[in-house]
């Protein structure tokens, strides 16, 4: 998927160098929204998942070293990224409440971002409430469910990729997925 | 027929794990294969629905920047938390420069004296603490009434806005006789013969070609245009026809050409060969008032591309887009999704005289992955 990107990458893999920074400003450019979307499906919080995008560059650029560039490095900072999540999703299962509230809210919002060129408006109506289902699900997930379910959903990933990124092995991946499938489904009957 | 695929071997099949008994069932069954579509359609609303709000998030980072790099009315200024100033994803690269390099700061010196002062207290009557409470009201306030009106939903939303930007066209348009607003003639049954085109004016009271028996105020014929060609005839009728016999064409109207209306050309209403009118001079420009956004095409996304189509178009008087062309082209599909995007969007038609009339227009169309 991001193989083509891979001879770009030698010059920040190495140690330091004059033009080091200014790659890095590229890999940045490259790879800031798929990241930040990730999170932003993640967490559901646009501040948070900011705030998280700048981590994981931040811990990429720390950790440069270990990158030898075996897998593409799209998957290495999902790897990164995927991680955060989970630190986040532990420290904030203390704050219930908040992590309720947020659903609330973002709930409400979501619905917003339909694509608006519905043929009329029963059916806009009627996809929205989908894909309200789907967040609902969704957020009720595991998070390694969820990161899963996103992963391979949202990001369009094949379970090798997804196993690489989640450091899981491709069966666990696969149970994961279908746990996160089968609730989703479940969630759209409901729906109904 | 084997049975039907269980619910929990639908997705198996949707996840990429059935056996290939399941998967060939599936592609086979219709029952099962509109099962699986259905839920595909799904998921796929789902991810469009994650990525349109992922990109709206960016860009409204990205507005943001602007408003915070050179906002220059009160009102926006007041509209902006100071906290954004700078763009989160800016901070990145910041951050990780500071982490290898932490400014080094020029080290204190100190060029002046401690002198000693008196108290303060009586410099202001005695007043201090009432004009310091006042003062810490006054800015509770103004600080409530910001944050307040940060959530007001039409703030929000004018944050989430972009505001193309409409430049007004200044290239002479050329005459484009399949999409002109023009006139048509008496009927009559030949087409309108060669001559030269009256003179233009806001309102035809005497159409040209056409008798008028004993007119008790003589005035020239005209017809309503904002621009035409220039030829010398004898007579009046269309620059681009045929010689033949004086004839105003077969269209309906007092204008001459095929068309309808008063104007000149195949088209309808008051005008000339596609002329459209011109912003200013008494011609208001169209708004915007219906506007949706621009997808990004899958390609320019994988490719991280970005930068501003730039369309031409004509606003006609019902305030929908038309003859919707591009100017400056940025590829990758992105100047087709630009093109959907900008005839979804509906206006206030531009208006001369108190009426919609047809104007021409360009619209840049912003694709920004930032
Ligand atoms: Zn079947």
């Amino acid at each position: 998927m991001e193989k083509g990107l891979l001879p770009e990458l030698a010059p920040v893999a190495e140690g330091p160098c004059p033009g080091e920074l200014q790659d890095f400003d590229s890999l940045v450019q490259r790879h800031r929204p798929r990241i930040f979307r990730f999170l932003l499906a993640s967490l559901r919080d646009r501040e948070a998942a900011e705030n998280l995008t700048q981590d994981c560059f931040m811990r990429a650029y720390k950790a440069r070293d270990q990158f030898r560039g075996g897998s593409s490095l799209g998957t290495w900072l999902m790897h990164i990224a995927a991680n955060l999540v989970r630190d986040h999703e532990a420290n904030s299962r203390l704050k219930f409440w908040k992590r309720k509230l947020r659903y609330d809210v973002d709930l409400n919002d979501v619905g917003d971002w339909m694509p608006d060129h519905q043929k009329s408006p029963e059916a806009l109506a009627l996809a929205r409430e989908q894909v309200e289902a789907i967040w609902r699900a969704a957020a009720s997930l595991s998070e390694r469910q969820r990161t899963v379910f996103l992963l391979r959903f949202v990001e369009d990933m094949d379970l090798l990729e997804i196993a690489a990124v989640t450091g899981m092995k491709e069966g666990t991946v696969k149970t994961h997925l279908f746990r996160a499938v089968q609730s989703v489904r479940f969630g759209l009957e409901e729906g109904k | 027929m084997n049975p039907h695929l269980s619910g929990e071997q639908i997705s198996k099949c949707l996840i990429g794990d059935g056996t290939p008994q399941e998967t060939q069932h599936a592609r086979d069954c219709a029952v099962c294969g509109a099962e699986l579509a259905r839920l595909e359609s799904s998921f796929s609303q789902f991810r469009g629905s994650i990525r349109r709000w992922s990109d709206q998030e960016e860009h409204l980072s990205r507005v943001r920047e602007v408003a915070a790099v050179n906002y220059e009315n009160h009102l926006e200024r007041l509209l902006i938390p100071a906290s954004v100033d700078l763009p989160w994803y800016k901070g990145i690269v910041i951050s990780v420069k500071e982490l290898i390099h932490p400014p080094k700061l020029p080290p204190l010196e100190i060029t002046s004296k401690p002198v000693k002062l008196a108290s303060l207290r009586g410099l202001y009557g005695g007043h201090e603490t009432t004009a310091g409470i006042g003062s810490v009201i006054v800015h509770v306030a103004v600080v409530a009434l910001l944050l307040f009106a940060g959530t007001l939903k039409p703030v929000r939303q004018a944050m989430k806005e972009i505001v193309p930007i409409f430049a007004p066209d200044l290239k002479p348009l050329q005459p484009k006789p399949e999409q002109s607003k023009g006139g048509g003639g008496s009927p009559q049954q030949t087409a309108a013969t060669k001559g030269e085109l009256p003179k233009v004016a806001p309102k035809s009271f005497v159409p040209p070609i056409q008798t008028v028996q004993d007119p008790k105020l003589t005035v020239n014929p005209t017809i309503v245009a904002p621009e035409l060609p220039n030829i010398t005839a004898g007579n009046y009728g269309d620059p681009l026809g045929k010689l033949g016999i004086p004839s105003a064409g077969n269209g309906i109207g007092t204008g001459i050409g095929p068309g309808k209306g008063s104007g000149f050309g195949p088209g309808s209403g008051g005008g000339f060969g596609g002329a459209a009118y011109r912003i200013g001079g008494g011609v208001s420009a169209p708004v915007a008032v219906v506007k949706p956004e621009p997808e990004y095409s899958e390609e320019a996304r994988k490719a991280k591309w970005q930068g501003a189509v730039l369309l031409s178009l004509v606003v006609d008087e019902n305030g929908v887009p038309q003859d919707i062309k591009v100017i400056k082209s940025l590829g990758l599909g992105l100047d087709q999704k630009a093109i959907e995007a900008v005839q979804k969007w509906r206006f206030k038609p531009g208006q001369k005289d108190g009426k919609p009339v047809p104007v021409s227009a360009n619209i840049e169309v912003n694709f920004r992955l930032l």
